[in-house]
């Protein structure tokens, strides 16, 4: 990044930080933020807003960003210090509250309300500070989200209760395998086949006619919207390399995604 | 009540709970599901009313998405989050998950498709993802046209990247 002194001086004061942080220290609270960032489904945007922000208000005179799907790198300058570090990116969810308590701690750390060593150790433990809400009720949303798409599809009221209560098993199987760090495109198939089945199953059992509307709306909750418009974000605001890995990502969780609705249905609709 | 308006609002509704829902699996904050249902409601029912007036779905999703994204760049300095939570989560009920899901299928009875049927499966696959990708590309970008026009003001705007 290379402004002009005029806006860094403007940044610089409207940063009440008083004590300067080593610059080690600085690289290493920027990665941990871009990672965590990434991690919780945020656009490249404001990865980099965040971090400037913060690495201007605890003194460094220029701060570059490079996100890449999985990895990051942030290289920072105070005076003739230079300090370059890399850090890997784990596997891309979607956790918003997450964001929102990472932008805190970013917030409170360029106000200098607190150091950049306690925010280091708050962004080390966020994991077990990250409020959520109880696995049921994620697995209930979820499937009445689905049965909604299915509303929306035109499927009928037979298939509503068969295609919620599908997603919702097809939500814990998702977050159980994943928990267990299985490999998201076998998770997405498996996921895929079983809530597909399902839902047609059920339908047919409470005589839907809308079986196969009813089996697309069950796996409805695999597809990767964040990621999808996070693409878009990405390509539109200049990052090309980071919106190819993730548009990649989205096209083989798509395919996978078919793969096991195409086998669901082959059951369903043809034999069974 | 005519039917134009009963479609509408069934539309919204169920849109308002897809969103919501979505909300709940993105571990949104509880105070702002409320917003992400209304703005799920709000997009969905833009959409449906462009469609009603002969617009494509690229064309409707574009208003749907903008529209919302507007709005929640508007109200932004009396919300506590930064960022397009709301607008990007009332969009999600818009993403053609199923029609992607349908063209790709469309591609897979290619494979087993008799002489003389192929033409019809290809071009309906690839029709069905033209869709999905013109679709996509409408609702990133009104996504984003907001924030372009009218940064937030918190925003360093100072950023070089490498690419």
């Amino acid at each position: 990044m290379h402004s002009d002194g005029t806006q860094e001086s403007r940044l610089q004061r409207s940063c009440p930080v008083a004590v300067r942080p080593p610059l080690s220290d600085v690289g290493r609270l920027s990665l941990s933020i871009g990672r965590l960032f990434m991690e919780f489904g945020e656009s490249a945007r404001m990865i980099h807003e965040e971090i400037l922000g913060m690495a201007h208000c605890l003194g460094c005179d220029s701060a570059e960003v490079y996100c890449q799907h999985a990895a990051i790198i942030v290289a920072l300058r105070r005076g003739e210090e230079f300090c370059v570090q890399m850090g890997k990116v784990g596997e891309h969810g979607v956790n918003l509250r997450g964001s929102e308590v990472v932008k805190d701690i970013v917030r409170r750390v360029s106000e200098g309300d607190i150091a950049c060593s306690v925010g280091q150790t708050q962004l080390d433990n966020i994991q077990r500070t990250i409020p959520s809400y109880p696995v049921w009720l994620v697995c209930l949303c979820t499937g009445l989200a689905c049965s909604a798409f299915g509303r929306l599809l035109g499927a009928d009221w037979l298939s509503f209760f068969p295609v919620l209560v599908a997603s919702a098993v097809g939500q814990w199987i998702r977050r159980a395998m994943l928990v267990r760090k299985k490999n998201l495109f076998m998770v997405t198939g498996i996921v895929s086949f079983v809530s597909a089945l399902l839902a047609g199953v059920g339908g047919r059992l409470l005589g839907s006619s809308h079986l196969e509307i009813a089996t697309v709306s069950a796996v409805l909750l695999l597809v990767p919207g964040v990621a999808v418009l996070n693409t878009q974000t990405d390509v539109i605001e200049g990052k090309p390399n980071l919106a190819a890995a993730r548009g990649l990502r989205v096209i083989y969780i798509l395919l996978f995604m078919t793969l096991g609705l195409v086998a669901a249905q082959r059951l369903i609709l043809q034999g069974l | 009540m005519n039917s134009f308006w009963i479609h509408i609002i069934h539309q919204a509704i169920f849109g308002g709970i897809a969103s919501a829902g979505f909300g709940i699996l993105f571990n949104c904050s509880p105070r702002i599901i409320l917003h992400c249902m209304g703005s799920g409601a709000m997009a969905l029912a833009i959409r449906t009313a462009c469609q009603s007036a002969n617009l494509n779905l690229p064309e409707s999703a574009f208003f749907a998405a903008l529209s919302v994204a507007a709005a929640e760049q508007v109200l932004q300095p009396f919300q506590q989050t930064r960022g397009s939570i709301i607008a990007l989560v009332g969009c999600i009920p818009m993403v053609p998950g199923s029609m992607a899901a349908k063209g790709l299928t469309n591609l897979f009875t290619l494979l087993q498709a008799r002489p003389g049927e192929e033409i019809t499966a290809a071009t309906n696959g690839m029709r069905s993802l033209l869709e999905v990708t013109l679709t996509l590309a409408a609702i990133g970008t009104a996504l984003a046209i907001p924030q372009l026009i009218y940064p937030e003001k918190e925003a360093s705007g100072k950023t070089k990247t490498l690419r």
